[in-house]
């Protein structure tokens, strides 16, 4: 993801944010100021039932007091307060009385709670409502609620008792309202918000008990639980009923518990409110909030777009300034403009490049000094050796020529001999250079690594056991149907012989020399190990660089030989070491090479602007212990 | 009681003159009279004795089995007008052959509602006209003259045979125990009446003391104890009737108080039937002030419904017969007795020499006489 994606992104994600926190707080607030009104809506109703409660309370009690105060009654209490008074001329006084003063319930009950007469249940007269007796004073006790027993079934009154005593006889008229649909009806209510009377006439809920103002209210079945824990503790509370599965059919519902005079449950009054407006304003919001969101994401998407690539544009000279630099274009150079932060990076870029251009020229300078400085030493090193010999023989050729014939003829003999001698070990020092300058091309052909590794082992029989050195052991372990690997012979000939020589050079003392063949995964490996005195880190980290050596006479050509083989052959070799315990190169190569590395491509990365020395092989010359892995893969490098 | 007291709350003495022939009868009826052919059958009971009343008027005998002999006229009256279902004038028959009626007419308007016809009486627009026995006494109280038979209706709970509901006798006997037959006559029939223990009253078999109309309501508890929870019963009453749905609702309150689930439930007016329910209130009128004749007549009427025996009295059976097979009758509970009703008549200021008949017996239009007023 380039700069100016992250800082689009970026942008977009803050504008994204930004908006839906604006919207989600809008929605908040609107709903708590919904949820505050409704409330408010919710206790205004519970308190206009209230009211009105009292004011019907209130309404009964002067009713059922003017029935007491007429002269009807008057001279009804006065009769039955007769010995022997008959009360059965009254039995049917209830029905008209209640008629007249628009009372649902109206009994005439006589001194001693017997029902005299009964408008709700005529044939109740002459049994007892022993309650009424109960209290000697009803005045002050104003209007109460209560549950009346009817001829069509229980039901629920606002009810009020007076009383009209004559010598030391009562007669109590009870009265009352029947608390139903129509006192529901009789309530104002404001839009979205509705009143619902339950009636506990029941051992437990029934739905047809919840009436609304045209009568029992559809779905009642879902206020069971509700009400039932208004049956349990009557309280005050709050509950939502969702009707189906969309959130703008919920409603609210205050519960307002109907207690009678003994704090019984008679009734639970339910105030609900729609959370219908509520939900679709909220919804607008949210369609609003969208769309601001939409509309919000477009613009900032195309200003993010603008900015991120105005903003990224001198950071895009930047980094394509740096990347022409990377692929050795040292010329190059940022433009400059402003003189902001990016600019003034821009200019220390720049001036870094002229720095760091004129410090690698110095660098490469030195280095090649360097180089030819170590290849003349090398040279120098190894030509001076065979130039010794060459010199003290023409010296004694040029004295034995003042001696005698014969004696010069010997040493002319003698000194011929040498002569060839050291020139044709001259010879092969320049061979070797020239070897290591010019890799011959693999030639690739199915070889059988086993086979080679005996070979090599056979050839090396006499050296590992030559007289006057401290014996070698071989040991192969050579892996059975070791498949064919597409190699050069020669080459691979030439690169294990390399391994063989150092590993034979770096037990003076002698040990044990194993050659180990394995192969996995279509890969086939071959380790050289020895028990020689091992090597350092560093010398590991440096084994395959041309030149280096350890050795006293070596060119420091060898390994980087054997990795430049391996190398072309698509294969890989690493190295392991450890001081005092010994040494062991891994050899990886693919049985069926078909991907191939440039012939010489990492010989002459290896080789680059650098003579090579004089030196060929590799020593294990440290004798600190130490343990190292160093691999080098064929990446062309 | 009214037992005696032929006249109760007699508002205007009755001068003491001699009968005078003339004048016309006004006479007005609850009932709908659709058909004075006696071929035709009544549409329900209230018709069937508003038309045997008529019937008693036209012709001048009964049979021994109670039908009526001869021909429509040969009574005390005959058809003059007549209007099916609105008004009917019967003029005296001149040679009827137990004398000529003392009025010369009769005009019967029929369908008239009680509050019209206690109005009319008290407004003396109307001479004669039976009211409820329940509303004698408020009517007395308005200054109309009211007239009081001997209680001859008995109004009884009758349980429908195989109904499941009532199968059980002390379901039954429960509800028998807890009825307040006091109260349903103090309050309900105003005093007008007697409760009822037996199916005769006193004043026929002279054994009705041996029935204990009394409530039991602790015994009936007991009972229903014993049942545990019982199905609920359902007890019909006639629609038209206030007196039955009076009489029901009041059932219904008792049963409650002793543990018993009775629901009333009005019937189609008139009919006899009750289908679907466990037990009907039912009004049967004595045919006989005789208790044999008595007794035969409610065994023919209730035996269908209660499922009981139909087999008649036999003839010339003792007074102990006749109480034995009523004992029989109430003690099985499927007929339990509520109250005796007398027949109430209200009566016009110029009516002379009423008097009540006797269970049986019609109307005696015949015999009364209208005072004239003074020229």
């Amino acid at each position: 993801m380039t700069f100016r994606t992250k800082l689009f992104v970026v942008f977009t994600l803050a504008l994204l944010v930004s908006v839906s926190l604006i919207a989600a707080g809008v929605t908040v607030v609107t709903r708590r100021v919904f949820n505050t009104l409704n409330q408010q809506h919710s206790e205004a109703l519970v308190a206009q039932f209230e009211r009105e409660f009292a004011r019907r309370g209130q309404d009964v009690d002067n009713r059922v007091q003017g029935i007491a105060d007429a002269e009807a009654t008057v001279r009804m209490a006065i009769d039955l307060s007769r010995p022997q008074a008959d009360v059965s001329v009254y039995v049917n006084d209830a029905r008209g009385v209640s008629q007249s003063h628009q009372l649902d319930f109206l009994d005439f009950v006589g001194n001693d709670g017997s029902i005299i007469s009964s408008n709700e249940w005529p044939a109740r007269f002459g049994y007892k409502m022993d309650w009424v007796t109960q209290t000697q004073d009803w005045g002050p006790l104003g209007s109460f609620l209560m549950k009346v027993d009817t001829q069509d079934g229980p039901a629920v009154g606002l009810m009020a008792v007076s009383t009209v005593r004559v010598g030391d006889k009562n007669l109590y008229i009870v009265g009352g309202e029947k608390l139903g649909k129509d006192f529901l009806g009789s309530m104002v209510l404001p839009a979205g918000m509705r009143a619902l009377l339950y009636l506990d006439l029941d051992p437990s809920f029934q739905p047809s008990d919840l009436l609304d103002p045209s009568g029992p209210v559809a779905q009642g079945e879902r206020f069971a639980s509700f009400i039932e824990q208004e049956r349990a503790v009557p309280r005050e509370q709050s509950f939502r009923i969702l009707w189906t599965g969309d959130a703008a059919s919920a409603e609210v519902f205050h519960a307002l518990p109907l207690l009678g005079r003994q704090k019984e449950l008679l009734g639970v009054l339910l105030v609900g409110s729609s959370q219908h407006e509520a939900v679709m304003l909220e919804r607008r919001i949210a369609v609003l909030a969208l769309g601001v969101v939409a509309m919000g994401l477009l613009f900032g998407l195309l200003l993010s777009w603008w900015g991120a690539a105005r903003v990224t544009r001198p950071v895009r000279r930047l980094s394509e300034g740096a990347r022409e630099v990377t692929e050795g274009n040292w010329n190059a150079r940022v433009e400059v403009r402003g003189v902001d932060e990016i600019s003034r990076l821009s200019s220390a870029f720049n001036q870094m490049i002229e720095q760091l251009s004129e410090q690698r020229e110095r660098l490469v300078q030195a280095e090649r000094v360097a180089a030819w400085r170590e290849l003349a030493r090398r040279l120098a090193h190894e030509l001076k050796n065979p130039l010794f010999p060459l010199q003290t023989t023409v010296e004694n050729l040029r004295r034995a020529k003042e001696g005698s014939q014969e004696q010069f003829e010997e040493v002319f003999q003698e000194s011929t001999g040498i002569l060839l001698s050291e020139i044709e070990n001259l010879k092969q020092i320049v061979g070797r250079f020239s070897d290591f300058a010019r890799m011959p091309q693999p030639e690739f052909a199915p070889v059988n690594l086993n086979e080679l590794v005996r070979e090599i082992a056979r050839l090396f029989e006499g050296q590992f056991s030559a007289v006057g050195r401290p014996p070698i052991t071989p040991e192969l372990h050579l892996e059975q149907d070791l498949p064919l690997v597409q190699a050069d012979a020669t080459l691979l000939r030439r690169a294990i012989e390399n391994l063989v020589l150092n590993a034979m050079d770096a037990m003076p003392g002698g040990g044990v020399l194993m050659l180990r063949t394995t192969h996995r995964d279509g890969d086939v490996s071959l380790e050289v190990s020895d028990t020689g005195t091992g090597l350092t880190p560093e010398e590991c980290e440096r084994l395959f660089t041309p030149y280096y050596t350890t050795k006293q006479h070596g060119t420091g050509l060898g390994l980087a030989i054997v990795q430049s083989i391996v190398s072309d052959h698509g294969g890989r070799i690493s190295v392991e070491s450890e001081a005092g315990v010994g040494t062991s190169f891994h050899i990886h190569l693919p049985s069926k090479s078909t991907q191939r590395a440039e012939p010489g491509a990492s010989a002459e990365a290896a080789i680059p602007e650098t003579p090579a020395s004089a030196s060929t092989e590799v020593a294990e010359a440290s004798a600190e212990k130490a343990e190292s892995t160093e691999s080098v893969r064929n990446e062309g490098a | 009681m009214v037992l005696g007291v032929p006249f109760i709350g007699a508002g205007r003495a009755e001068p003491s003159r001699r009968p005078r022939y003339g004048g016309t009868l006004r006479v007005e009826i609850g009932a709908v009279v659709n058909s004075l052919d006696p071929a035709v059958t009544p549409g329900n009971e209230e018709e069937a004795a508003a038309k045997e009343e008529i019937e008693t008027l036209l012709y001048e005998r009964r049979s021994a089995d109670g039908s009526f002999a001869g021909t429509a006229g040969s009574g005390p009256f005959r058809i003059a007008e007549w209007e099916s279902g609105k008004h009917l004038t019967l003029a005296a028959n001149e040679g009827c052959s137990g004398g000529r009626p003392f009025v010369d007419s009769v005009e019967i308007q029929m369908g008239r509602a009680v509050k019209d016809r206690l109005l009319d009486l008290e407004l003396d627009r109307m001479d004669f006209a039976e009211i409820p026995a329940e509303e004698a006494r408020r009517a007395a109280e308005r200054g109309i003259r009211v007239s009081m038979s001997e209680p001859d209706d008995v109004v009884a709970i009758v349980f429908v045979a195989g109904r499941p509901a009532a199968e059980d006798a002390r379901v039954r006997e429960a509800l028998a125990r807890s009825l307040d037959r006091a109260a349903m006559v103090n309050f309900i029939l105003q005093k007008q009446g007697e409760p009822a223990g037996g199916l005769l009253p006193q004043w026929s078999s002279g054994t009705a003391f041996l029935f204990s109309p009394a409530a039991d309501v602790s015994g009936a508890k007991e009972l229903v104890a014993q049942i545990g929870r019982s199905a609920q019963i359902v007890l019909g009453y006639d629609s038209g009737d206030s007196l039955e749905q009076s009489l029901a609702e009041r059932i219904v309150v008792d049963a409650r108080e002793a543990g018993l689930r009775v629901a009333a439930q009005a019937l189609a007016q008139g009919t006899a039937a009750a289908t679907g329910r466990d037990a009907r209130l039912m009004r049967l009128r004595m045919r006989s002030p005789h208790p044999h004749a008595a007794l035969g007549g409610f065994i023919a009427a209730l035996a269908p419904v209660a499922g009981l025996d139909a087999a008649p009295l036999a003839e010339g059976a003792s007074a102990e017969e006749i109480y034995e097979r009523e004992r029989a009758i109430v003690s099985g509970y499927r007929v339990v007795p509520l109250v005796w009703l007398p027949q109430a008549y209200g009566l016009g200021a110029r009516v002379r020499d009423w008097k009540a008949p006797s269970a049986g017996e019609g109307w005696p239009l015949a015999d009364i006489w209208l005072e004239q007023e003074s020229p």
